[in-house]
């Protein structure tokens, strides 16, 4: 796992905080390698993230067809306005949607 | 009539110097905030499409970025040295179960230009492609 993707595990669910403010051309490819192990609940944490282009998406949507191949549940935590905007105009959120922090307690 | 040039090398990581300038440039125009944010992602969009589809990431070939901006708008000019575009995909661009399934997971680029700008010009031949968008001053 590389340092831009930090793991938190409790239960079934892994939350994988993006320590990066890009998520683009650069981080994409560090990003998408930590969908190779994934919980049968999954949160993206976009906390720190400022930034989301196409290519950032695009490896974004790597977990969401890991997550769909073995029904796990995925979600996004801490989604910025703009980047919920974003995910709407590509219909993302039908996939990956929000979560709130506290909504995780009951895997607690 | 103010004008900013960028010129930087085919390489991703020096899109973000680009996006940079953007961010100050737009604050500088008194946009606002998510109205930053939108032409940041644009910009980002066109100037990678211009070193991965236009220059073909490390052919040494520049990517010419000029800001100009006036007292109506603001307008962004990106310019490569490839070998021009053919048919120009522009349609709305969504995830789907079919995308997913074949793997398709790319494309969104030329849709987030296209839907985030206010009026956009693509001029291509064999030579490169320039692509001018237009962010107006409305507020």
């Amino acid at each position: 796992m590389s340092d831009i993707v930090q793991r938190e595990e409790f239960g079934d669910v892994v939350i994988l905080h993006i320590r990066t403010t890009s998520v683009d051309a650069i981080s994409a490819s560090a990003i998408a390698s930590a969908c190779t192990d994934m919980r049968s609940v999954t949160v993206l944490d976009f906390d720190e993230v400022s930034f989301i282009n196409s290519a950032g998406i695009s490896a974004l949507l790597k977990f969401v067809v890991t997550a769909r191949k073995a029904g796990y549940k995925l979600f996004a935590m801490n989604v910025s306005p703009h980047h919920q905007k974003i995910f709407k105009m590509v219909e993302m959120s039908r996939f990956m949607p929000t979560i709130e922090e506290q909504d995780l307690d009951v895997y607690r | 009539m103010e004008r900013v040039e960028v010129r930087i090398p085919s390489n991703p990581i020096f899109e973000r110097v680009v996006r940079a300038s953007a961010a100050e440039i737009g604050e500088s125009c008194g946009f606002s905030t998510e109205r930053i944010e939108d032409l940041k992602l644009a910009v980002s969009e066109a100037v990678n499409n211009a070193i991965e589809h236009g220059n073909r990431i490390g052919t040494g070939e520049p990517v010419a970025v000029v800001f100009v901006l006036d007292d109506e708008k603001l307008e962004i000019v990106i310019s490569d040295q490839g070998g021009g575009i053919g048919r120009l995909d522009i349609s709305r661009r969504v995830v789907d179960e079919q995308h997913l399934d074949s793997g398709m997971l790319r494309g969104f680029g030329m849709y987030f230009i296209t839907a985030l700008v206010d009026d956009y010009e693509i001029a291509s031949s064999q030579t490169g492609t320039i692509l001018t968008l237009r962010l107006y001053r409305k507020d």
